[in-house]
């Protein structure tokens, strides 16, 4: 017991802790499209990264303040989603899960690619940590209450949005388009308010993440990545705040046992990954009628 | 109140309405009959704009709406009761009653779950769900409900949208015998409340009772246009339901 | 510029011949049940690690490492199609992609910790001199390529639409409880086709490590190639499939290949390029170029 006490007030607690925020704000937004909207989102992952790396040169070459690279981490996140919503939102569940798998992929393309920017597979190093109203966060437990803060907030909001006039119509267009329309409802503008705040959030995550890490690559943002938030989401019922949360804990800690087991790094990552697509596997077998209801159509 | 005129749809290249034209007065309750794939429900989802038209306009209080999007057609007075029930059951009958509120003009919903106005949202909603006598069941999922409920419930629900012009798509479909006479009473309700109603049904006999007039529809045309007792009694009836050459077969 | 051009057109065809034979089996799968199976490229590479085992590395000899590949891939096949694909058809297309993201990221992890995440690449054994014809440069090995996804593409093409065989598949991809209804053994044509499909795919991947190289993360952008080649020609049309598969390697070669203004795009942009076809193509032309509105929603 005093050992688990011991662990936790750690820095690898701490550590987790932060870990645990980060992929809360991750997961609940895109819980969002993906569990409220019906809409099979795979460009979240692209969004993370967007706001990832505009924080980072933004606070590594523009030496930019914390408010600053959040904000435009948002915004630009947000004009994203705009733009592929605009696209990919007026077509069928295949072709817009299509769409948004392309999306990413162009992403992690120029992230690999463009090189006077993004500095290609070498990454981006020496991300300051943040400073706010004088307070600094270089120490990694000033970064927790930080980041607690914000997936605290995030959360609020996204519960708050969950249970809403426009989360309502978005749970009811997702079920059956035509009555949601008949009841007055703009489908296609709730459809992009949901794209974009669940981006705006991803771009909120991924600008925490490089503050945290100081360091970023393109291999952070990959299908892997991807393949985990979903993982989340479904483990945690598409749909369901709590589930989410729940699920969350449940995930960002389990693979953690492995550290302390004597397997060399290069099996470390594959395990990990092989873990959460087991586990998505066995979720998706064993709620397979429940997970995504047939929309109903005339 | 409503004023079809000359209108066609047709999908690829199949024909389905061939130049409908028809007006409804305000407080009218009118019958829309005929057989299977003669474009009763496709009129409807003409008139809601599910279904585009190729040619012909449609004005709603003397407001051309056939360019509209369907959410500003609702918004604008239309009802629309679906055929195979339009409610939400992954949903709360509560909530299915917010979601028609709520897209009023004249409400301002709350964002917040605890704000004034969302208590006030629930309060009026809980009011609507009284009259229809399910206020017992409101935070259950509305696939618990029967047939009938589930069909008294989307009535109520566009009632609770504002609308004053209601669709009414087979009413009685999927609706055990016994929740019929609920649903004529509704349907006498929204009379009382000089609401304008159309409705497609196939048992004429239970719409002849409430409907001021009855439009018979084949192949996408109206046939006739009358009173319920001279469209019993009219012989192109009987043509179209039993063919022309056996007359001797009468419902 | 245009001296350039006639080689950009045959790497294109070379380029085109191999997405063609991955995608084929992609769309034959989606004709059929109408679902994205995001695990085809992961198949690909597992064909090519496959042949890399028996032929590389157990040095057997090459007809015996054909066929053990061959009957090692459509194992492969029906597992996928039993285990991670049918049971979850009918409770919504959404679920089937779900399951083969899971697959080929099980694939991927398993490929890397027992092969290594490096790249391999097989040992050449054709004559690796190119022949010039009017300037341009072309291997045997790259006819081979060429003429061999001719001859399958033809094969199949007079399966399907000149056969009963054919005529049955293209019923259950029309209405499958109607074909049913008529007696045509739905399911066992359905895994035939998936595991022909399956064959295909593997097929294409070893064409991959003889032309370049593998390594294990290969695969997910080989899947979005070849979903950007069935976006192109319509999703479940076929023969738009290949003709869009074509079209992607016109693209990706004549992106990198000429130069825009005096500015060429690096090599690196190619995959970029191709994945914003994609996105180009659903602006305009939503159902691709070929088709018309698809019938599933």
């Amino acid at each position: 017991m005093t050992n688990m006490i011991e662990i936790l007030t750690s820095d690898y607690g701490v550590h987790l802790a932060i870990l645990v925020s980060l992929y809360l704000i991750l997961a609940q937004s895109l819980n969002l499209t993906v569990g409220l909207g019906q809409l099979f989102n795979l460009a979240h992952v692209a969004s993370y990264a967007v706001g990832a790396y505009a924080t980072a040169l933004l606070s590594t070459e523009h030496s930019a303040s914390f408010t600053v690279c959040v904000a435009v981490s948002i915004s630009l996140c947000a004009a994203f989603a705009t733009l592929l919503g605009a696209i990919s939102l007026r077509l069928t569940t295949d072709y817009f899960a299509i769409g948004t798998l392309a999306f990413s992929a162009v992403v992690s393309a120029l992230l690999i690619n463009w090189k006077s920017v993004t500095h290609g597979v070498l990454g981006i190093p020496g991300i300051p940590r943040p400073e706010l109203l004088g307070i600094d966060f270089y120490d990694n437990g000033n970064f927790l209450a930080l980041i607690g803060i914000f997936a605290v907030i995030t959360q609020a909001i996204l519960y708050c949005l969950y249970n809403s006039p426009c989360g309502r119509s978005l749970r009811a267009l997702a079920e059956f388009e035509r009555a949601a329309a008949s009841l007055g409802k703009n489908t296609r503008r709730t459809r992009n308010i949901a794209f974009c705040v669940s981006s705006a959030f991803a771009g909120l995550a991924g600008s925490f993440f490089s503050y945290y890490l100081n360091y970023i690559d393109p291999s952070s943002f990959g299908l892997g990545e991807m393949v985990f938030i979903l993982t989340i989401v479904i483990v945690g019922s598409p749909g369901s705040f709590g589930g989410v949360i729940g699920a969350t804990l449940f995930l960002v800690l389990l693979p953690e046992p492995l550290r302390f087991l004597d397997i060399s790094s290069t099996y470390l990552g594959p395990m990990r990954q092989l873990l959460h697509a087991l586990i998505l596997f066995g979720v998706v077998w064993w709620k397979r009628d429940k997970l995504f209801p047939q929309r109903r159509t005339v | 109140m409503l004023e079809l005129s000359d209108i066609f749809v047709s999908f690829r290249s199949a024909h389905v309405l061939n130049g409908i034209s028809c007006s409804v007065r305000g407080g009218e309750t009118v019958g829309v009959i005929g057989p299977n794939g003669s474009g009763k429900t496709t009129l409807f989802n003409c008139i809601s704009g599910f279904a585009p038209c190729r040619k012909g306009t449609i004005t709603l209080r003397g407001e051309r709406i056939d360019h509209l999007e369907p959410y500003l057609r609702a918004q604008r007075g239309l009802g629309r009761v679906f055929q195979n029930f339009g409610i939400f059951r992954e949903m709360s009958l509560l909530e299915n009653i917010q979601l028609a509120l709520e897209s009023r003009r004249d409400t301002s919903a709350g964002f917040l779950p605890w704000s004034k106005r969302t208590r006030e949202t629930i309060e009026r909603s809980m009011t609507f769900l009284k009259d229809v006598g399910l206020d017992g069941k409101a935070r259950e999922k509305a696939s618990s409900l029967s047939g009938g409920q589930m069909r008294l419930l989307e009535i109520v629900r566009t009632l609770a949208l504002g609308s004053d012009l209601f669709l009414l798509d087979e009413p009685t479909a999927g609706v055990s015998p016994r929740m019929k006479e609920d649903i004529a009473q509704s349907i006498r309700n929204l009379q009382s409340m000089g609401k304008t109603v159309l409705i497609i049904e196939h048992d004429i006999t239970f719409i002849q009772k409430f409907c001021d007039r009855i439009v018979v529809l084949e192949e996408g045309r109206v046939v006739l246009d009358d009173t319920p007792e001279r469209v019993r009694s009219d012989e192109r009836l009987q043509e179209i339901y039993f063919g022309r050459d056996d007359r001797s077969a009468r419902p | 510029m245009l001296s350039i051009l006639p080689q950009l057109l045959v790497n294109s065809l070379i380029t085109g011949s191999i997405y063609a034979l991955a995608s084929a089996g992609l769309a034959l799968t989606y004709s059929l049940l109408r679902i994205l199976n995001f695990a085809h490229g992961h198949i690909m590479m597992l064909g090519a690690y496959c042949f890399l085992l028996f032929y590389g590395q157990l040095e057997l000899s090459f007809p015996t490492a054909v066929l053990y590949s061959t009957l090692c891939m459509m194992a492969v096949g029906f597992v996928m199609l039993r285990i991670f694909i049918l049971p979850f058809v009918q409770s919504s297309t959404l679920l089937p992609f779900i399951t083969t993201i899971a697959l080929g990221t099980i694939l991927e992890c398993a490929v890397s910790m027992i092969f290594g995440v490096n790249v391999r690449s097989f040992p050449s054994s054709a004559s690796s001199n190119s022949m010039e014809v009017r300037g341009v440069y072309i291997t045997p090995f790259q006819c081979a390529i060429v003429v061999s996804a001719l001859l399958i593409l033809g094969t199949l093409a007079f399966l399907v639409h000149q056969t009963s065989l054919g005529r049955k598949v293209r019923a259950i991809a029309e209405n499958r409880s109607a074909a049913e209804s008529l007696g045509i053994s739905v399911t066992l044509i359905t895994y035939g086709v998936c595991i022909l499909g399956t064959l295909l795919g593997a097929y294409a991947g070893i064409l991959v490590g003889y032309e370049t190289n593998i390594q294990p993360t290969m695969g997910s952008s080989y899947s979005i190639k070849a979903f950007a080649a069935m976006v192109l020609g319509g999703l479940g049309n076929i023969w738009g499939t290949v003709l869009g598969a074509y079209i992607l390697g016109l693209i990706e070669n004549l992106s990198i290949g000429l130069d825009f203004w005096g500015y060429s795009l690096p090599a690196g942009y190619k995959d970029a390029f191709a994945f914003l076809v994609i996105l180009g193509v659903l602006l305009l032309r939503p159902h691709g170029l070929f088709g018309t509105r698809s019938r599933a929603t």
